[in-house]
C-alpha cells in the first residue's frame, strides 16, 4: 500500500493580488515542501511582502489560493501551523517581554515553554530585558522580541519578513543559528530578505521582480546580485 | 493676532449661537426637574460657591499637570521644526496659537457654563438669562484660567513634579473651603459668580481677576515652552485632528491620554499567581519540536491572564481616575434620584469614560489586529474573552459609585438597599457602551454601504455611530429613574428595570462575538472582498 504524498508545507496556486489597476503579484505557483529553507528575494516593491501576507492570512488574494499543509491560509488550522514574523515588530504596549511570551504560549497550548523561552531570550541577548516593556525598546530589540514570539510557539512553517533589518551582527548570527535548528527539526522556513549572504545558504531561492517570479532554484545556480537588477 | 480671521470667527459664533441656543432652549424646557424649597436654595447660596470652586480646582489641576508635561499647546510638527528653530522671538511666534487655544476654551466654557446656568435656573428659580450669563462667565473663567495657568507652568519650566504639587495644593485649598464653609481660594471666588443670581458677592470679581491674571501670565510665558515637549506633542497633533474630523471619540480620548503621557507602569502592581519565572541557566536542549505535547488550548485562562497583566500595569493616576469617575457616577445618580434628571447623562458619561479606561487590554488587541489575527482562535471569541478582566474592574468602579451614593446620602436606608442593586446594570452598561466604541474602531473613511444611502442618511449614520456607545452606557442609569418613581418596593422596581439593561448588555456581548461573521456575510452579499489588513 502506497502512502499518500505529504502535503506541501506551503502551496500557492495561481495566486494574484491587485489593487485596482496596480498588479502587486502576477499569477504565482509555488510549492514549498516540508523542511525546506527558502529565501525570497527581490527589489523593493517586487511583491515579497504581498505574497508573505497572503500566506499568513493577512491579505485576501484577488484570485488563486494559498494553503498551509492543505489548510486555507488564515484559517484557524493554518494559524496554528504557521508562524509569521513581520518586518515591522507589532507588540502590545502594556505587556512585558515575558508576558508576551506567556500569552502566546498559553494561546497555542504550549507545555513547558519556560525552558524554550529562556533559551531564545539568552541566544538573542534579551534575557536581562525579559521583565521590561518592549514598547520602550529600540527598534532592534523590538525586532528581537518579535523573533522570540515567532519562534517560541509551535509551528510547521515559519515565515519571516526582512528579519535582519535593525539586528546587530550577534543578533543576526544567533537568528540564523536558530533558523537552522528549526529547519533541522523539520520546519519549513521562508525568509524574505535583501541579505545575499543568507540567501546563498538557503536550499532554494525564489526571486520576484515586479510581481512575477524571475528565478526559482538553488541559489548557487545564479549570481544573486543580478536578481535585484 | 495677524492670522485671526474676524469674519470666520464671527461666522462660527453665529452658527454656534443658533444651534447652541436652540439646543439650550429645548433642553431647559424639557428637563431640569422642579424648583427646590427656599431653605435648600439658601443652603446652595451659602455652600454652592465652594462646591463649584472645587470643580474649578479639578479643572485647574488638570491644566497644571498638562503644563508640567509641556502642554497645553499642541503645535504642528512643521511649526516646531521651522518656526521654533527660526531666529525669531518665540513669544511672538506662539502668541497666535496661545490665543487660538484660549478662544477655543472660552467658547466651550461659555457654552457649557450657560447650559448649566439655565438648568440651575429651573431648580433654583430666578431669570434664566441671568443664570446663563453668570454660568457663561464662570465657564470661561474656569477654562481659560486653567489654560492660562497651564501655559504659565509650561513656560516657567516648573516640571512635572512641581506642577503636581501645585495641583494638589489647589485641590487642598479648595477642599478646605468646602469643609470650612468659606470662600478664600481663587477657585471659590469664581464659584461665587455662578450663584450671583441668588446672592451677589463682590468677591466673585476678584475670582475673575485671578483668572484674567492666569491668562495674561500664560500668554506672556507661552514663548518659553520647551521645544522638546512641543516636538513630542506635535507628532500626535495630526492624529488628533484626524480623529476629531472623523468623529472618532475613542481615538480622541486615546490620543489626549498620550499627550498627557498617561502610559503604563514599568513594573506591575503585583505578579499574578503562577506567573512564570525563567530558569536561571538557559537549557541547551533543542528548542524546536513541532510534535511536542501541548496542553488542551487554554484560551480562557490565557485571555483572562492577559487582561489582568494589562490592568496590573495601570498607573496610579489611572486608578485614581477610575475611582473618581465611579464616585462622580454615584454622586450624579443621587442628584438624579433627588430630582435633577439630566444628571443621569453625567453618570452615564462618567461610566462610559471609565469603561474606555478599563478596556485597555481589549483596546490593545483592537489596535494591533495583526497580533489578534495570528492567534489560533476566532477574533470575536478572543475579544469576548478579553472582556472578563475589564468587567471585574468596572464592577469595582460600580462599588465605588455605590459607596459614594451611600456617603452622600448620609447612609440612608434607601441608598443602602438600592445602590447595590443599581450598580450592576450601571457598571455593565458602562462597560458595554465603551466596548462598542472600542471594538467598532475608527470610523472607515469610505464604506461600500454608503453608496446605497442618500447623503442625509450617511450623516445620520455617522451621528448615530458616534452617539450610540455613550447612549448604551447611559441606559444603565435608567433603573435609577424607574426606582425613583416606584410606588411600591423600590428594590423590586430597580431589579425589574435592570433586566432590560442586562439584556442590552448581553446583546452587545453577542455583537462583539459575532461582529466579524456578520460583517463578512454583509460583504459577501455586497459582492465585495473582505479587507483583512
Amino acid at each position: 500500500m502506497t502512502t499518500p504524498p505529504a502535503k506541501p508545507a506551503l502551496r500557492a496556486a495561481s495566486l494574484t493580488k491587485s489593487y485596482g489597476e496596480l498588479v502587486a503579484l502576477e499569477p504565482l505557483d509555488l510549492s514549498v515542501p516540508a523542511g525546506q529553507r527558502l529565501a525570497l528575494v527581490g527589489h523593493n516593491g517586487s511583491g515579497k511582502t504581498t505574497f508573505i501576507k497572503m500566506a499568513a492570512g493577512l491579505l485576501e488574494p484577488t484570485s488563486g489560493t494559498v494553503t498551509v499543509q492543505g489548510e486555507q491560509a488564515g484559517s484557524l488550522a493554518a494559524r496554528a501551523l504557521l508562524s509569521y514574523v513581520p518586518d515591522e515588530p507589532v507588540l502590545y504596549d502594556d505587556l512585558s517581554v515575558l508576558e508576551h511570551i506567556e500569552f502566546t504560549c498559553r494561546l497555542h497550548g504550549c507545555q513547558d515553554w519556560e525552558d524554550r523561552a529562556a533559551r531564545l531570550l539568552d541566544e538573542l541577548g534579551l534575557a536581562t530585558w525579559a521583565e521590561n516593556l518592549p514598547s520602550r525598546f529600540s527598534r532592534g530589540m523590538r525586532q528581537k522580541t518579535s523573533i522570540v514570539l515567532g519562534l517560541v510557539r509551535p509551528f510547521s512553517v515559519l515565515i519571516v519578513d526582512e528579519p535582519f533589518v535593525g539586528l546587530d551582527p550577534p543578533g543576526q548570527e544567533a537568528f540564523v543559528k536558530l533558523l537552522e535548528e528549526a529547519a533541522d527539526g523539520g520546519a519549513s522556513i521562508l525568509v524574505a530578505t535583501h541579505q545575499l549572504d543568507y540567501a546563498a545558504t538557503a536550499d532554494r531561492c525564489v526571486a520576484l521582480r515586479d510581481g512575477a517570479v524571475v528565478f526559482d532554484g538553488p541559489p548557487g545556480e545564479i549570481e544573486l546580485a543580478s536578481l535585484f537588477g | 493676532m495677524a492670522d485671526f480671521d474676524f469674519m470666520d470667527a464671527l461666522y462660527r459664533a453665529y452658527v454656534a449661537t443658533i444651534f447652541g441656543g436652540a439646543a439650550l432652549w429645548w433642553l431647559a424646557l424639557r428637563v431640569g426637574g422642579s424648583a427646590v424649597a427656599s431653605t435648600t436654595a439658601h443652603r446652595v447660596a451659602v455652600d454652592g460657591p465652594q462646591v463649584v470652586g472645587l470643580v474649578i480646582a479639578m479643572a485647574l489641576a488638570v491644566g497644571l499637570r498638562s503644563g508640567g508635561r509641556g502642554g497645553p499647546l499642541v503645535l504642528e510638527a512643521a511649526d516646531v521644526r521651522h518656526l521654533l528653530l527660526a531666529p525669531l522671538d518665540r513669544g511672538l511666534a506662539l502668541r497666535g496659537p496661545a490665543l487660538r487655544l484660549l478662544r477655543f476654551g472660552a467658547t466651550w466654557g461659555v457654552g457649557v457654563g450657560a447650559v448649566f446656568g439655565v438648568l440651575a435656573s429651573r431648580r433654583l428659580g430666578g431669570q434664566w438669562p441671568a443664570w446663563a450669563a453668570s454660568g457663561a462667565l464662570v465657564g470661561a473663567s474656569a477654562v481659560d484660567g486653567a489654560l492660562g495657568a497651564a501655559m504659565a507652568v509650561s513656560g516657567a519650566r516648573l516640571g512635572r513634579r512641581m506642577a503636581g504639587w501645585l495641583a494638589l495644593a489647589a485641590l487642598a485649598w479648595s477642599a478646605a473651603d468646602v469643609v470650612l464653609a468659606r470662600a478664600t481660594s481663587p477657585m471659590s471666588l469664581v464659584g461665587q459668580v455662578a450663584l450671583w443670581p441668588l446672592r451677589w458677592r463682590a468677591g466673585g470679581l476678584a475670582g475673575v481677576a485671578f483668572a484674567l491674571l492666569a491668562v495674561v501670565s500664560g500668554v506672556g510665558l507661552a514663548g518659553r515652552t520647551s521645544v522638546e515637549a512641543s516636538e513630542r506633542r506635535s507628532s500626535l497633533a495630526g492624529q488628533l485632528r484626524f480623529a476629531v474630523t472623523v468623529r472618532d471619540l475613542r481615538s480622541v480620548i486615546l490620543i489626549r491620554r498620550q499627550l498627557a503621557q498617561d502610559g503604563v507602569r514599568q513594573r506591575p502592581w503585583a505578579r499574578l499567581p503562577g506567573a512564570p519565572l525563567l530558569p536561571r541557566a538557559a537549557s541547551k536542549k533543542p528548542w524546536h519540536d513541532p510534535q511536542r505535547p501541548r496542553h488542551r488550548a487554554g484560551h480562557g485562562s490565557a485571555l483572562w491572564r492577559r487582561g489582568c497583566h494589562g490592568l496590573l500595569r495601570f498607573r496610579a493616576t489611572r486608578v485614581a481616575r477610575l475611582a473618581l469617575l465611579g464616585a462622580l457616577a454615584g454622586a450624579a445618580a443621587v442628584g438624579a434620584w433627588r430630582g435633577t434628571t439630566p444628571l443621569v447623562l453625567a453618570a452615564g458619561l462618567a461610566l462610559y469614560i471609565a469603561g474606555l479606561d478599563a478596556l485597555e487590554p481589549v483596546a490593545q488587541s483592537v489596535d494591533h489586529p495583526t497580533l489578534l489575527d495570528a492567534y489560533p482562535l476566532e477574533r470575536g471569541l478572543a475579544l469576548v474573552g478579553l472582556l472578563a478582566a475589564p468587567t471585574a474592574v468596572m464592577l469595582v468602579v460600580g462599588v465605588v459609585g455605590a459607596a459614594t451614593a451611600v456617603a452622600v446620602t448620609g447612609g440612608s436606608t434607601t441608598a443602602l438597599t438600592v445602590a447595590p442593586v443599581l450598580l450592576i446594570p450601571a457598571s455593565l452598561a458602562g462597560l458595554a457602551g465603551a466596548a462598542v466604541s472600542t471594538v467598532q474602531g475608527s470610523p472607515p473613511l469610505f464604506s461600500a454601504s454608503d453608496l446605497l444611502l442618500p447623503p442625509e442618511a450617511v450623516g445620520a449614520k455617522v451621528f448615530f455611530r458616534t452617539l450610540w456607545p455613550p447612549l448604551v452606557s447611559t441606559a444603565g442609569m435608567l433603573p435609577v429613574l424607574a426606582a425613583r418613581r416606584a410606588s411600591g418596593s423600590v428594590v423590586q422596581s430597580a431589579v425589574s428595570a435592570g433586566v432590560p439593561v442586562l439584556v442590552l448588555v448581553a446583546g452587545v456581548l453577542v455583537w462583539v462575538r459575532y461582529r466579524d461573521r456578520i460583517h463578512d456575510a454583509f460583504q459577501d452579499a455586497m459582492g465585495g472582498t473582505r479587507p483583512r489588513a
